[in-house]
Formats: C-alpha cells, sequence, structure tokens
C-alpha cells in the first residue's frame, strides 16, 4: 500500500497548522535570527531521557567568507531552522520514525556528529572546508553517515562542490544517480527529477532555474558496497519548499515533491 | 584378613558363601538343649552361692562365661556342617576369556607388558593355574577384541584388537556353550571395555542361566605420567568462517600443574594452539579453544597436545573430529517496526559476510513495508508473512522495534513454532516497542524469551538508561563475546529503553551491562524446543560503530554482528537432513543412518521416496532406499557397512511426486579405533562389578591362585553335594579355650579356687 502523494501537502498543511494553533516555537522567519547568535546556540543533541531515534542535524560548515554571506546570515543557515521544523513534523507525519522535532546544527569538526548518522547542508557554493571539517567529515562517511546537499547552483557551485568532496573522499567520483536507484522509490516513487524553485520564484510563477540552463539533477558518490554516502541535489531547493509549504501560494507539486525526495533520502539513509 | 578367616574357620570366606551351614546333631536337639540348659542353671546357682569374696556383679560375670563355654561346646556337640554343591570333575566347562586388544601391549603393574602374564598363564606352554583348572573342568578359550573367537591357547593371539566389546564376547561364549554345563565363565582383560552396547546388557542372560563370570585383571590401575585428550565437544556442522568453540577435556596422572600446548590441526595446517596449565593430579581439565574455519567441505580437526617426555602412553594425546563445513548463504529475516539506525547499521555490519542474507522488511508507515535483499519480487510482498510456509523458509528471525499488536495471534503463535518446531533462530532487539514496552506480556513471544519482562515504563514512557557493556564471564568464552581478541573495556556505554534485569531458569547471559548501578542483561539466550532465542535490549549497538571514540578502522561491531547472526543460524536444520550413528568405524562395523525429511512447514513426511547414496574412498557409489522408521514422523533408517578404511561420503536426497524435497550429506570416517588408548588404566570398579552381578569373583595375577578352587563350589553345572564337617573349627577351641580360661582367671583373683 502506498500514501497517495496527494494526500501530502494536505498532511503537511494539517500538520503544520496543529503546530502553529499550538503556538509550538516555530520561528515565524529565520531570517530575523542573528547569525553569529546562530552560531553560539548550535548545540548538539545528546542522548538523554529525551532521546530519539532520528535527528535532523544540519551541517555547519566554513565558506569563503568567513561563514557570512548577505545579510550576515551564514550560508549553512538558510532557511534555519523553519524548514528543519516543517520537514520534521511532515516526516513524523508521513512515516512512524521517532523523530527529534526540533532543530539540530551540528560542526562537521564535532566529535558529536557521529552521533547523527544523517546530515543536511545547502548552499555549498561557497564551502571552503577547514582541515579539521574535512576529516571530520571523512570519518563520519566512512563509518556510514549519509550526507545530503541541496540548495545551489550553476557549475561554478558545483566545481567548488566536487573540490570540497574531493578533499573528503579522494578517489570517489561524483556520478549521476538513476531514476531507478532504490533512494528514488524507498517510499515514494520518484518518476522525475523536478526543478524545485525558491519560495520568490515558485509565487512568482514562470521558470524556476536560478542560474541560465540549470537542469535539476541528482548526483551521488558511493561507497565500495554501491551505496551512496552522499546525495547531491543540484539546481533545486528542496529546503525552500520545505520551509513555505504552508504558504498557499507556493506550488503545490514543487513542496510535495520536496517532501518526497526528503522522506526517501531519510529512509534509504537509515537503511543502506 | 582371608587368610586369618581360613585359619578360624578352617575354610575360606568364598566357600560358606557358595555353601550353607546346617547342625547333622545325632542327638535330639531338646535334649542337647536342656542338658546344656541344667548346666547353665547349675553354674549359675554355685556361683551365687559359692564362698569367696567375689562381688555380685563378678560372680554374674563368672556365670556368663561358664554359660557362654557351655553353649560353644553344645555348638560343636551339634555337628555343625558346611553343605557345597561341588562340581563333578571333568563334566563341566568353564569359558576362558582371553583379552586380545592393543591395550594389553601398554605396561603392567611389573613394568612388562599386560599380555605377558596372559601369554605364560594361557600360553601352550601351560601353568599351575590352567593344570587345575583343567582337572575339574573342560576349558574352552577365547580371544576377543572388537569380536569373540575360539583358540586353542594364548599363543595364537596378536593384541591388535583395535577395540575391546566385553559385552559382546560374553554374549558369544555364553551362546555357544549353552548346550553343555557351564560353571563359569573366566575373562582375563585390563577391562578397557569400549564396545557399543552397555555392558549391563550382556549380563543379564548370565545372571538368568546363574553363570558366574570370574575376572582377573591385568595391568596397572593408573599410567603415570600421562596426559589425555579425554573429550572434544564440537557442532558436527558449520557455517563457513564462523567461530565456533571446541570444548576439550583433558585428563592426566602424575603431570598436575603442568603447562601443556594444545593443538589442532586441519590436516597439515595448525589451525589454533592454546596454552593449558592442567589441573591437580587426577583431576580433569576443561579447555576452549576458539576455532575459525575458513575452508568449506568435510574438515578432520585433530586436537593433539605434543608427547611429553617420559610419558607412559603417547597414543591417547590426540583426537580427531569431522566438521562440516558448510558454504551456504544463509537466509535471516530482519523485521523492524520503524526505520531505526540499528537496521541500517546492522545491515552494513554484515554486508561483506558472503554466507548470510538478511532479508529486511521495515514498516515505514502503517501498512507501508520497505523491503530489501529480496531473492525475488514478491517476496514479503504482504508483508510479515502470514504462513509457516512463508515465514519457516528463513533460518533465524530478527525483531526490532515492532509492537505485539502489529501481529495476530497466529502469527506470534507461527514464531514460536517457528523456533520451538522449525528449529530457528530468533533474536529480538530492544526498543521503543519492544520487550514489554511493545506490549509483549502475556504473549507467546513472552514464553519465547530468555528472560522476564518487568513492569513497562509507565505512562507509555520509557525507561532511557545508557548501559555500559562488559561479557560475562560465559560470554568470553563464547563465539559472539570474543569479538575476535577485541577488547570490551573502551567501548562507549549504549542506551535501552528497556528495563530487562532477570533471566529465566537455563538462560545463559553473554553480555551484562551497568546502568547506573543497576545490573542489566544486554545478550542472554536458551533453547526453546528445537531452536533458540536471543534477547538483545539494548537499541543502538551502531554507537559501536559510529561513535567518535571508536576509530573509524575499528572492526568490533561488524565482528559483533557478523558471530552473533552467524550463531544464531548455526546448528538450524533443513527440510531434509541426516545423521550418523557414529562418526568413526572400523571396517566391516555398520553404522546406523537416519534422515530426517520435512515439507516446507516442517511437517515429518511419511510418504517420502528417500534415497541413500554412499560414495566410497575408491571412488565406488552405492545406492540404496531408505525406510521408513516408523517410530516417529518423517524418519527413515537404514545401515551402511562400510568395508574399507578412508572417508565415505553419505549423501540422502528426499523426494516427492512434487519434486525433490532436499538433499542432505555428511561424512564418515573408517579406520581403525584409538579407543584401546583411551582411559587404558586396569578398570577395576569395571571387572569388580561383572563379577559382583554375576556371583563371581575379581582377582589379580597375584590372587588368581585361588580360583580353581573357588570355580568348584560355584554351584552351576553338574554338581554333586559335598558335606565338610565345622565342629573342629579352630574357632570353637580357642573360644573354648578363652572363656574357661576368663573364668578360671577371675576365679582366681578372688579366691574362689
Amino acid at each position: 500500500m502506498r500514501i497517495p502523494v496527494s494526500l501530502v501537502p494536505a498532511l503537511a498543511a494539517a500538520a503544520l497548522a496543529g503546530v502553529l494553533a499550538a503556538g509550538a516555537p516555530v520561528p515565524a522567519s529565520a531570517q530575523e535570527v542573528d547569525a553569529r547568535a546562530l552560531l553560539r546556540e548550535a548545540g548538539v543533541v545528546r542522548p538523554g531521557a529525551g532521546y530519539r531515534e532520528y535527528y535532523f542535524t544540519r551541517a555547519i560548515y566554513s565558506d569563503y567568507r568567513g561563514g557570512f554571506g548577505w545579510g550576515r546570515r551564514p550560508r549553512w543557515a538558510t532557511d534555519y531552522p523553519k524548514a528543519d521544523h516543517q520537514f520534521l513534523v511532515v516526516l513524523a507525519r508521513l512515516i512512524g520514525i521517532d523523530a527529534h522535532q526540533g532543530e539540530n546544527a551540528v560542526r562537521l569538526d564535532d566529535p558529536g556528529l557521529r552521533r547523527f548518522p544523517f546530515l543536511y547542508a545547502l548552499e555549498v557554493a561557497a564551502m571552503d572546508l577547514t582541515e579539521a571539517e574535512v576529516q571530520g567529515l571523512r570519518g563520519y562517511l566512512e563509518v556510514g553517515g549519509f550526507l545530503v546537499v541541496d540548495d545551489f547552483w550553476g557549475e561554478r557551485a558545483m566545481q567548488n562542490l566536487a573540490y570540497q568532496l574531493s578533499r573528503v573522499l579522494p578517489g570517489r567520483p561524483i556520478r549521476e544517480i538513476p531514476l531507478d536507484h532504490p533512494v528514488f522509490n524507498a517510499v515514494y516513487d520518484i518518476e522525475e527529477i523536478r526543478q524545485v524553485p525558491n519560495v520568490g520564484v515558485g509565487r512568482r510563477g514562470g521558470p524556476t532555474a536560478e542560474c541560465w540552463g540549470c537542469d535539476p539533477r541528482v548526483f551521488g558518490i558511493f561507497d565500495d558496497h554501491d551505496r551512496l554516502m552522499v546525495v547531491i541535489n543540484w539546481n533545486t531547493d528542496l529546503g525552500d519548499a520545505w520551509e513555505w509549504a504552508e504558504d498557499p501560494w507556493y506550488p503545490l507539486p514543487y513542496s510535495t515533491f520536496a517532501y518526497e525526495m526528503g522522506v526517501n533520502m531519510v529512509v534509504y539513509g537509515m537503511s543502506h | 584378613m582371608e587368610r586369618i578367616f581360613e585359619f578360624l574357620f578352617k575354610f575360606r570366606p568364598v566357600l560358606f558363601r557358595e555353601g550353607e551351614v546346617v547342625l547333622a546333631t545325632p542327638w535330639p536337639l531338646a535334649l542337647l538343649l536342656g542338658g546344656v540348659a541344667l548346666l547353665g542353671v547349675a553354674a549359675v546357682v554355685s556361683y551365687g552361692t559359692a564362698s569367696g569374696r567375689a562381688k555380685p556383679w563378678e560372680r554374674t560375670l563368672l556365670a556368663t562365661l561358664r554359660v557362654a563355654a557351655l553353649g560353644v561346646l553344645a555348638f560343636a556337640l551339634m555337628q555343625p556342617t558346611l553343605v557345597l554343591s561341588s562340581v563333578v570333575p571333568q563334566r563341566n566347562f568353564v569359558a576362558v576369556l582371553l583379552d586380545d586388544s592393543r591395550s594389553m601391549e601398554l605396561p603392567g603393574e611389573d613394568g612388562r607388558p599386560r599380555r605377558a602374564w596372559l601369554q605364560e598363564t594361557f600360553g601352550p606352554e601351560g601353568s599351575e593355574l590352567v593344570e587345575a583348572l583343567g582337572e575339574r573342568f573342560a576349558l574352552r578359550f577365547y580371544r576377543f577384541s572388537a569380536a569373540a573367537g575360539r583358540v586353542e591357547h594364548a599363543g595364537s593371539l596378536t593384541f591388535q584388537g583395535t577395540r575391546t566389546d566385553l559385552g559382546s564376547a560374553l554374549d558369544q561364549a555364553r551362546g555357544e556353550l549353552s548346550s553343555v554345563p557351564l560353571s563359569g565363565v573366566v575373562v582375563v582383560s585390563d577391562g578397557a571395555d569400549n564396545g557399543a552396547e552397555p555392558l549391563a546388557r550382556a549380563l543379564v542372560p548370565l545372571q538368568a542361566a546363574g553363570v558366574p563370570v570370574y575376572t582377573v585383571g591385568v595391568g596397572a590401575e593408573h599410567l603415570s605420567p600421562d596426559v589425555q585428550v579425554t573429550r572434544v565437544e564440537l557442532p558436527r556442522s558449520v557455517l563457513r568462517g564462523t567461530g565456533a568453540m571446541a570444548d576439550v577435556v583433558l585428563d592426566q596422572r602424575g603431570l598436575g600443574g603442568r603447562r601443556v600446548t594444545l593443538v589442532v590441526e586441519d590436516g597439515p595446517r595448525r589451525i589454533a594452539e592454546e596454552e593449558v596449565v592442567l589441573g591437580g593430579d587426577g583431576e580433569p581439565t576443561l579447555v576452549r579453544v576458539p576455532l575459525t574455519l575458513e575452508e568449506a567441505g568435510a574438515r578432520t580437526l585433530r586436537f593433539r597436545i605434543p608427547a611429553l617426555p617420559g610419558e607412559a602412553v603417547q597414543e591417547n594425546n590426540a583426537r580427531t573430529r569431522l566438521v562440516q563445513v558448510a558454504d551456504d548463504r544463509e537466509k535471516i529475516l530482519y523485521f523492524e517496526g520503524e526505520p531505526r539506525w540499528e537496521l541500517k547499521f546492522l545491515r552494513r555490519a554484515v554486508a561483506d559476510d558472503p554466507n548470510l542474507q538478511v532479508v529486511t522488511l521495515q514498516r515505514t508507515a502503517p501498512g507501508k513495508f520497505y523491503r530489501l535483499d529480496l531473492d525475488e519480487p514478491e517476496e514479503l510482498a504482504g508483508g510479515f508473512p502470514r504462513t509457516r510456509e512463508e515465514l519457516f523458509r528463513y533460518r533465524a528471525l530478527v525483531l526490532g522495534s515492532v509492537e505485539a499488536s502489529f501481529f495476530t495471534r497466529d502469527q506470534l503463535q507461527m514464531i514460536s513454532d517457528f523456533v520451538g518446531e522449525r528449529g530457528g533462530g530468533l533474536l529480538v532487539l530492544g526498543g521503543r516497542a519492544a520487550f514489554a514496552e511493545g506490549g509483549y506480556a502475556g504473549t507467546a513471544l513472552e514464553d519465547l524469551l530468555p528472560v522476564y519482562l518487568e513492569e513497562p515504563a509507565p505512562n507509555g514512557g520509557h525507561a532511557f538508561q545508557e548501559v555500559k557493556v562488559q561479557p560475562t564471564p560465559a560470554g568470553r568464552n563464547h563465539p559472539v563475546g570474543r569479538l575476535d581478541g577485541g577488547s570490551w573495556d573502551d567501548l562507549p556505554p549504549l542506551t535501552t529503553l528497556n528495563r530487562v534485569t532477570r533471566t529465566k531458569p537455563g538462560a545463559v547471559t553473554l553480555l551484562e551491562g551497568d546502568a547506573a548501578g543497576e545490573a542489566r542483561v544486554v545478550l542472554a539466550h536458551h533453547r526453546f524446543g528445537g531452536g533458540k532465542v536471543l534477547a538483545l535490549p539494548v537499541q543502538d549497538t551502531w554507537t559501536w560503530q559510529m561513535h567518535a571514540d571508536v576509530p573509524v578502522e575499528d572492526l568490533r561491531h561488524e565482528t559483533l554482528w557478523r558471530q552473533l547472526l552467524r550463531w544464531l543460524v548455526d546448528g538450524v536444520p533443513e527440510p531434509v537432513a541426516v545423521a550418523l550413528a557414529a562418526e568413526r568405524v572400523e571396517p566391516g562395523a555398520g553404522v546406523v543412518v537416519t534422515a530426517t525429511v520435512t515439507d516446507s512447514a516442517y511437517i515429518g513426511l511419511n510418504n517420502a521416496r528417500v534415497t541413500l547414496t554412499v560414495t566410497h574412498p575408491s571412488g565406488a557409489v552405492v545406492e540404496e532406499a531408505l525406510a521408513w522408521s516408523v517410530d516417529a514422523d518423517g524418519e527413515y533408517r537404514g545401515t551402511v557397512t562400510p568395508p574399507e578404511a578412508g572417508r565415505y561420503r553419505i549423501a540422502v536426497e528426499a523426494a516427492t511426486e512434487a519434486g525433490v524435497l532436499g538433499r542432505a550429506e555428511t561424512m564418515l570416517e573408517v579406520g581403525p579405533s584409538p579407543e584401546e588408548y583411551f582411559d587404558a588404566g586396569r578398570r577395576t570398579p569395571l571387572l569388580q562389578r561383572l563379577a559382583e552381578e554375576t556371583g563371581g569373583r575379581f582377582y589379580t595375577p597375584r590372587t588368581v591362585g585361588t580360583l580353581p578352587e573357588d570355580l568348584r563350589f560355584t554351584g552351576a553345572g553338574v554338581t554333586l553335594t559335598e558335606e565338610r564337617e565345622l565342629w573342629d573349627m579352630p574357632v570353637i577351641l580357642l573360644l573354648l579355650v578363652g572363656l574357661l580360661g576368663a573364668e578360671w582367671g577371675v576365679r582366681r583373683t578372688r579366691g574362689m579356687v
């Protein structure tokens, strides 16, 4: 039995409405949060009495501009933490997962990173990993950690990511993931790779690409057993679709696709 | 002692035991007793009234002594007589069974081979003993080892027998002499019986016929110094690459506290070595040797202790065991009730193992399942199996965090049958919907578990706790707990949501944990019916893979899961199985082959066509059909009698009209047995029991001189009654002199003389 695709946004909207109605502490906009405060406050969730099986963990990484981009907001914190919260709410409704309902941003050189085998990184166009971060991410991926990269556009961004990942996993090429790969049908059958626009483009309608000739593609880095270690969502912005899924002006098909891809990547990452 | 008895009572005790003491008085008994009573009364009266300074108790003593002396005299006058049944000379037969086995070559008490005394006494030149026996009996000599046969004398014995089967030798002698009067059987042996049948079975007909067995034990009771590999316990079949434990029992004399090396060899290759400090003198020592067999097929493992200087017997320093190393891909079903990291890292841990296939069924949402590592697209398409056939195709089942209410009552019972009847392995993992927190109290699964379920955490919560894990002593010696030599000490703590503190009787705890001062069960197992059940009530063994303190190249997590799952499927039966009554026999000896045949639901089939194929060492192939044994459903039996030494392949194939059900094979090793050299000391208790239970006697070469006389009065065979007077026994005279002398002494000291 499969969950009808049409129910996904409905579930998402219902879940979000419930959360908002209950006054859950979901920030109205991550843009209001001071970026340096984010860095200071981003802490590692340790196992304890409130232990959960799954933590949506966001990678804190260094970039060329000292970690801060437009509006003094670090690039790693794009859509943070609203996208994380909204994704987790829907994730818990769609699959029976014991997920921590809150953000969890962890530095790549933090030894505690390994406690969270699912990692999400975005806006990696300016990613410039320190040696400690390279070592940390390499160890993490080699023992079984799973990295999802999202929301970066254009050739130059891809070249930078490829260079950074070649430092982390030397000798492991980036390959395009075929549509018949299990990551595209772990829970939902993905029949085509859709380009998910950011909220502004999505609301406006029309072309979804943020750069000329940017087609969405999904790449991966595989281990010796042909299991995915890294999933790279290029020329697409799944995070914005999660963040703005409740926005009536944001087109439903994009958020539906983004949630389906997100659920598939979580289930694949927790089983392979 | 026997000599003193004979001096006092004229005859040896054995004659009193065989005969009967009667009073052959020529006078009427009443008259005699009356006379003695009168004399007694007179003695009492006269001592009561006689003058003298004796006190009253002294007078009583004097009267008692006098009455006792009169009593002894009266007994002598009543003419006590020993009545014996004595054999009629040359009318009776005696079978003499001579041990012709190899153990008779071992040193005796005097340092010479045990056979030396036997050859001298029963050889062609004859001896006093044989002469004395021959005067009264017709002697029939038999040699015996694995089988018995008539011989003229000990001169034709070769002492090359590889087995001593006392029971069948006794049976054969009794059978051959059943038509003649048989006075007794004499067995000359070291008692190193290693026959297939219990000795007691052969004694019953002898006891019924009243034929006594006289045993002559040769050789020293203990050979020293000597160490022997007494027993090796090892599974008959293992999965290639699986860690297995061999339990080896060593016995020794004169080598207490000595350090020796136990070597395990697979053909020419040395696969394990263990330093052993032997226990106290005469005490057995148990050694557990971890083994990993990497080559598939039938392997002959040799457990050996290199010969020590001056050792009395070196042939008992080694034992061999046949092990079938399978190279199958064992199919395990892992059912997980929710997305969990444990599933991912368990799969990764055994991904490199070519002998394990973990088919994964993960519930991602109600009614929705994610299936991995399937053989066919339809496998588990409907979720968790609903029929026995569907579930029983797996050899083990791993249950993750899935609540009891997910299963129907029939499915829970089917899981119970999977373990109890099919003989599968079950591993239950901890989690938020496992054990008590999963609502398993009162279900069929609770009965299966090796641990008790505690009260679940209140309000549907979880008893979250960190647990520092350590192996128990049993765990350290278990394939699962050894981590290929890796340490447990620096592994980070795990966490659990299920409070499990107690194991059921008979369960074994392999891993235990310290949860804030409370002892927790981390891994326990027990047998349930034909299978085994393991409980692992922690939720994140993957921590041992992912924790920052665990180096990237560390393989302890992989090792643990590989060994755990391999052990889980170890020994799980196939629908068609074959077993032999013995894994090693001598050429010409029959061995029973038993095949067990079941259908896909593991229900015994009695109408299958079962073909036994025996491949000889020469390559010759012999086929025969096995017949249903009638004793049990699905059991088929036959006998294989290998004519030559070597290794035989025994294969069984079962089929019905619908097709072939399955095949199974094993190996049979055929050759001379070294059993004669094990426990090679003279087994006096066995020889004594043999004699006592049949009314005979046990002798050594030093005491055997009385055997001809003892045989005369067994009562067996053609006998005549013989009376022997006892009135003149020295004990009577000594008693009379003693009693009267004591009386006279008392009288003299009291002035009554």
